[in-house]
């Protein structure tokens, strides 16, 4: 029987599978589990492997469903709707008329290659800093690009919290991003 | 339905709309706000600056994000060899 060279998996892929993993789960430690289920599932599933995309395409495709499995474990152990500490947080951004507590400050347009790398950096930094849970759904969508229709019904969170969740994610985002000189001063 | 919204009301709107289309009512009340602010007119212009960093591809990933550790590489390996004993 033709087997696959299954240790060359590892060696070939699992570096680009950790580092998948690890921008939509923000843990070192789930990460590495993720990539050690695809592998196992990789295995169990060789037979229907048969060729037809490349080891990298299809232990991707895995990887995704394993990334949304860890995800789902997590936010089972979370309530999400009283997260009163999110919500002070929110508030705290805006004036009580509901108006900016402070001028969103305007962005740089970086194009070089060398900046938009570091900009990366600081984007996943920002991503590690808030709420586990919200990292992963903020991931989901924004990293993985999934649709909210589908992160909620996999993780089993209403429509709404799922908004609450993703518009906290993108106000925390855009803050942290501003605080690490994302914001270009005296641009118009 | 209120046609008026504050700041903090068009952020909401703004971030929804990034997920899903707006009922009209929202779409129309979020976009006249936007229009006379620029706070969030930015804040929108942001959103979708945001989006496209993350889901650029990269390459320029793997230079800077470490990969799996050695301990990490050889517990998988251990487990693989099990599955494929087994």
């Amino acid at each position: 029987m033709d087997t696959l060279d299954t240790h060359a998996w590892l060696a070939d892929h699992g570096d680009y599978l950790f580092r998948m993993a690890r921008r939509q789960l923000h843990s070192d430690a789930l990460a590495e589990d993720a990539v050690q289920e695809t592998l196992l599932a990789a295995i169990s599933a060789q037979a229907r492997y048969a060729g037809h995309a490349s080891p990298r395409t299809w232990l991707t495709g895995i990887l995704k469903h394993k990334i949304v499995d860890q995800i789902r474990r997590n936010v089972r152990e979370v309530e999400l709707p009283r997260d009163a500490d999110g919500e002070e947080a929110v508030d705290s951004l805006f004036r009580q008329d509901g108006h900016w507590a402070e001028t969103v400050r305007p962005w740089g347009n970086p194009h070089a290659e060398a900046e938009l790398s570091q900009l990366r950096r600081v984007l996943d930094d920002c991503a590690d800093r808030l709420k586990p849970v919200m990292a992963q759904v903020f991931s989901l969508r924004e990293v993985a690009g999934m649709e909210t229709e589908e992160i909620c019904k996999e993780l089993g969170i209403t429509p709404t919290n799922c908004w609450v969740l993703l518009h906290r994610a993108r106000l925390f985002m855009r803050q942290c991003l501003e605080l690490n000189g994302f914001s270009k001063a005296g641009a118009a | 339905m209120k046609w008026i919204v504050t700041c903090k009301e068009t952020s909401l709107l703004a971030s929804r709309a990034m997920d899903e289309r707006l009922p009209f009512a929202d779409r129309l009340a979020m976009r006249m706000h936007l229009a006379i602010c620029k706070n969030c007119a930015r804040f929108n212009r942001q959103l979708q600056e945001m989006r496209r960093l993350f889901r650029v591809e990269t390459g320029a990933d793997e230079a800077i994000a470490p990969g799996l550790t050695p301990e990490a590489r050889r517990r998988i390996e251990t487990e693989m060899q099990k599955k494929l004993g087994s």
